[in-house]
């Protein structure tokens, strides 16, 4: 009976097994470096939302309005942010500016901060301190959501700041514990629904009666779901207060 | 072998193993990181970060799973021997690109957030209830927990300290840890992906980890071990079966193996288990009247289950008798290291 070539590691290679192991090396070698080609060359598009630092500092000023998160309604604005955009806002990397916002509801704010951007979701990341956001002079206009009634959607809950750019990719459930730990620092949580609501694709997330995303949410959070809420329109943005014993997994 | 403990015992074959090894891993990576963006073709890249953590993390995957089909690959085809030679630094290196992937992970996902990232890692998601948006983190952490004991229990001063079978018995934490992956990946990365390439290499990956285990199971199980019959001498096999230089291996009724050797036509009986890594010595070779394992070289005076000088390893032995043309051991182990009379093989002359 042939015996196989015996290999020592400590002595020289049988020269039958020379050979074997050249081609199996150079297949690891080649395999490898055909792996990471097929792996990094088939990631999906991340999409186009990003930090629009190419814009540079956008400064503006508006009624401050608390759902309990904060929202802008710009009454002075820019090219980029008219009068009459409803911005949301966040401070730099995983927190919000509910904090800060909350002196200052009903009253006349100026912002200032870089623009995070995705299709029609936008959002503003404000500077730190006085800088980013203080009191305006003026007479604040009065804010009045309309209610648009309860609905019933298909989507996606989302941190507003990743999915608007600020990580590429920055949604889906590979995401969820970043989007969590976005969502608990105090970032608007944004829904992305399947099927536009007065033609907004994203809206802002509360929870029933001018409450915070319920707890129960979180659970939620990247996956596709259904869910049951109240829409309002505060200016030209959306909210809704989600049910959430009307939350289930979605097919 | 080494009779002292030094990091690494080098030698050409093993710094042969290890060019390759890096030169597979750095290929990987480079051409991830630096050739695939280009021809991702996105107007917005994917963070950098992301796609770095993304690199490492499916590097560290793809090693451990060729990590784990070496050894059944050697069972099935002893060609592949020699990549079990130095498979340690195989599992030192992964370790460390798994690690790398860890960090870039926590260092994007967790960082920014007056969380400590340490912290956020355990407590952003705690949706254990449920598997789509199960934290598959902790799925990670584990694997890279084992990983970690692994490679820093390597070393043979570990294996001498925590004695062989306790060594091997952590060793295969690998299994738990591989499994570990394959959840890490398929309730993370996998969720999301619209193009299912690496989903595809995932699931080939682990089935052909799983199939070549089962594939050597089956060698091994139809090949078998002769379990000789009752009484306190067991059949081995013919005396006509046996090879010069080369053992037959047996099953003992308590489950130990024994491995029966031809050395210049005498037989010799020692376990079957090297001391050093349990190796299979019954599969190794006779080289200069020593019993070389196949594994990683330790060698046994085959009448006395020694190591030679000024190796101190032992392998139990055993005695041998011939009768009517049949190979037999008592089925009791001598202690190691016991010298035991070869027995001339009556037909040695016929022997192949």
């Amino acid at each position: 009976m042939k015996k196989a070539p015996f290999f020592v590691g400590y002595l020289p290679v049988p020269r039958d097994l020379r050979v074997f192991l050249w081609i199996i090396c150079a297949l690891l070698v080649v395999g490898a470096g055909a792996a990471g080609y097929a792996v990094g060359s088939t990631q999906d598009n991340p999409g186009d939302g990003a930090f629009r630092f190419d814009y540079g500092r956008q400064t503006v000023t508006g009624v401050i309005e608390l759902t309990p998160l904060p929202l802008l309604h710009v009454t002075e604005g820019n090219d980029r942010i008219p009068a009459g955009r409803t911005l949301m806002m966040t401070a730099g990397g995983k927190a919000g500016v509910p904090d800060r916002a909350a002196p200052l509801e009903g009253q006349l704010a100026t912002v200032s901060g870089v623009l995070l951007e995705r299709g029609d979701l936008d959002m503003l990341q404000l500077r730190g301190g006085q800088g980013g956001l203080r009191a305006a002079e003026g007479d604040a206009p009065a804010v009045t959501p309309e209610p648009l009634g309860r609905w019933k959607l298909t989507g996606e809950i989302c941190d507003g700041k990743c999915l608007a750019g600020a990580m590429r990719p920055g949604r889906g459930l590979a995401h969820k514990a970043c989007a969590n730990l976005c969502l608990t620092g105090g970032i608007p949580p944004v829904f992305v629904s399947t099927q536009p609501v007065e033609g907004a694709e994203y809206l802002m997330v509360t929870g029933p009666d001018g409450t915070a995303m319920p707890d129960a949410a979180y659970d939620r959070v990247g996956q596709f779901i259904t869910v049951e809420a109240e829409i309002t329109r505060h200016g030209d943005l959306l909210v809704m207060a989600i049910d959430p014993a009307t939350m289930e997994v979605s097919d | 072998m080494s009779v002292k403990y030094i990091p690494v015992q080098w030698n050409p074959n093993k710094w042969y193993y290890d060019a390759a090894l890096l030169a597979g891993v750095v290929l990987f990576l480079w051409v991830f990181i630096y050739l695939t963006p280009g021809a991702l073709g996105h107007d917005r890249p994917i963070n950098p970060q992301i796609h770095n953590a993304r690199a490492f993390g499916a590097c560290a995957f793809l090693m451990l799973t060729v990590i784990l089909c070496i050894g059944p690959l050697a069972r099935l085809d002893r060609r592949f021997l020699p990549l079990l030679y130095n498979r340690r630094h195989f599992g030192v290196l992964t370790c460390a690109v798994a690690l790398t992937h860890a960090f870039y992970v926590l260092n994007w996902y967790f960082a920014f957030s007056a969380t400590d990232k340490y912290a956020a890692v355990l407590e952003a998601n705690t949706s254990y209830g449920q598997l789509a948006g199960f934290p598959f983190e902790s799925l990670g952490i584990f694997a890279l927990l084992c990983l970690l004991i692994l490679a820093a229990t390597s070393h043979d001063f570990w294996l001498k300290f925590l004695t062989p079978p306790v060594w091997k018995s952590l060793h295969y934490l690998i299994y738990p840890a591989y499994a570990a992956i394959v959840g890490h990946v398929a309730l993370g990365a996998l969720q999301d992906q619209q193009n299912l390439t690496f989903a595809w290499i995932v699931c080939v990956g682990a089935g052909l980890v799983a199939g070549l285990h089962v594939a050597a199971a089956l060698k091994e199980q139809l090949a078998g071990d002769y379990e000789g019959g009752g009484g306190d001498w067991i059949d081995i096999c013919a005396t006509s079966a046996m090879t010069e230089g080369y053992a037959k291996i047996a099953q003992l009724p308590d489950g130990d193996r024994v491995a029966v050797y031809l050395n210049e036509g005498r037989l010799s009986a020692l376990s079957n288990a090297c001391a050093h890594q349990n190796g299979p010595l019954g599969e190794g070779k006779i080289i200069n009247c020593l019993v070389t394992c196949p594994w990683h070289g330790f060698q046994y005076n085959v009448t006395n289950g020694r190591a030679p000088a000024p190796f101190t390893e032992k392998v139990p032995t055993y005695r041998v008798r011939v009768e009517n043309g049949t190979v037999m051991v008592h089925r009791q182990a001598n202690p190691p290291g016991t010298y035991v009379e070869p027995v001339p093989l009556p037909s040695a002359e016929g022997a192949v």
